[in-house]
């Protein structure tokens, strides 16, 4: 994003609705720093500017910074996967799909979120350990798109320093793989320069319950009491 | 798949925040869904919502979204997100949508213990879960948390914590009432997924405790 000179009346409006606290005046007016702007348009979106001087400028669309926007502002389409939104939606439609079967889970490891944002530089630390376990990294997802190698998980140079409000590192394990990603890969998230919000994606029983929440407190984890839930309203429904 | 998952605060505080999702599934029931969409908006239109919205138009409900020009759109959709305040009208919503049977997916985002109690009550039974393990890696970046219980209720991190910071202090100034207050911050969440509702009551909250 940038802000016209010439219109910019230095009214400060645009200032705290910065998800990325990246717009401060200056000596030459209010202006935004383009490195740390993830291109999410939250300040040309809520229409504060009286006098319209924000854009988003032509750079933005270009390659690689383009990939700021696909992971920042939801009305944007990721042009790899002809979706919008930051990761898959098996969880939402798991009822008719039946992709997580019992005692299969999905997990999902949201860089930049909460409102921090990140870099893929950031992600690649991840992306590397979880391919090293000889986990895949999940398809139809906006990440897996950027991957330069598959098998080792790095990610392709150009977009390393990118960085965006947040994507969704997403894989599938079973049971017997849950100790392993949760003893491995949740200590390494202390050393990635953001935050990390952490899902998991499970069936419940046939009582009705969610026996991943007991291994996941056996292993020292406790799931939050808030969680999304899919009602089995969708048709034909896999059971 | 998160977006409303990772709602921060107190199980008391987040009682009352509900997010239900209609989504119709590639490959089994998504083509000529535009009908069902438009059925069920009716539905929550029917039952208290709170909000809801569209990243493709840009604004949501409260700020000016037009339920009938929303509907026009539903063509080139799957999927239909909103947000309620009460129990009662998530209930409603639910005991609708299994009625007329549209058989696309539907997610509610709640409390667990509290969500799959009003699917008992509608016969529904939980099928799958999307659990939140909550937040890792350089937690010092993080707000405090009063701040983060109002900038987590927008699921793609639009509501930034200077905007939420600066409308605590309005609030407690007496410059703004906590609806006002609500208001102003759900303006960047174009999905419409923020609970003005849940929101007016913390920041009600942070006004009498600063009295």
């Amino acid at each position: 994003m940038k802000i016209d000179p010439d219109k910019c009346t230095s009214c400060l409006s645009c200032i705290p609705y910065c998800p990325m606290n990246c717009i401060a005046e200056g000596d030459d007016g209010t202006a935004i720093d383009e490195d740390e702007c993830v291109d999410c348009g939250v300040c040309r979106n809520v229409e504060v500017c009286p006098e319209e001087a924000i854009y988003m400028p032509a750079e933005a669309f270009e390659y690689p910074r383009a990939i700021r926007m696909q992971f920042s502002d939801p009305s944007v389409q990721h042009p790899n996967l002809k979706a919008w939104g930051r990761g898959t939606e098996e969880a939402k439609t798991n009822d008719v799909t039946g992709k997580f079967g019992k005692g299969d889970y999905g997990m999902l490891f949201e860089f930049g979120r909460p409102g921090t944002g990140a870099r893929f530089r950031e992600i690649e630390k991840i992306t590397t350990a979880i391919c090293a376990m000889g986990i895949d990294i999940l398809e139809d997802n906006p990440i897996s798109g950027l991957i330069a190698d598959k098998t080792t998980g790095t990610i392709r140079p150009e977009f390393r320093d990118e960085k965006i409000l947040s994507a969704i590192l997403e894989i599938r394990i079973d049971d017997s793989q849950l100790a392993a990603v949760v003893d491995k890969v949740i200590p390494l998230l202390d050393d990635v320069d953001t935050v990390v919000s952490v899902g998991l994606v499970s069936r419940f029983d046939d009582n009705d319950e969610l026996p991943v929440i007991g291994a996941l407190r056996s292993l020292g984890i406790t799931p939050r009491p808030n969680a999304k839930i899919n009602v089995g309203l969708g048709r034909p429904i896999v059971e | 798949m998160s977006h409303s998952l990772h709602r921060f605060g107190k199980p008391e505080d987040l009682k009352n925040d509900f997010c239900i999702y209609s989504r119709a599934a590639k490959g089994i029931n998504r083509d000529d869904c535009g009908d069902k969409l438009r059925r069920t908006l009716e539905i929550y239109l029917k039952n208290d919502v709170v909000n809801f919205g569209s990243s493709h138009a840009g604004r949501n409900y409260l700020s000016g979204l037009k339920p009938d020009e929303y509907a026009k759109t539903l063509d080139n959709s799957y999927g239909i997100i909103a947000t309620f305040a009460d129990r009662n009208a998530v209930k409603g919503v639910l005991a609708q949508l299994k009625e007329v049977a549209l058989g696309i997916s539907v997610v509610v985002s709640g409390l667990i213990d509290e969500v799959k109690q009003i699917a008992y009550e509608v016969g529904l039974r939980p099928h799958t879960a999307l659990l939140s393990l909550g937040i890792y890696g350089k937690r010092s970046l993080l707000p405090a948390d009063d701040v983060l219980a109002v900038t987590t209720m927008c699921g793609h991190s639009l509501v930034s914590a200077a905007l939420a910071r600066e409308v605590i202090d309005k609030v407690k100034k007496g410059k703004l009432t906590p609806e006002q207050g609500a208001r102003t911050l759900a303006r960047p969440c174009p999905c419409g997924i923020f609970n003005t509702k849940r929101c007016a009551e913390l920041l009600e909250k942070q006004r009498s405790t600063a009295q």
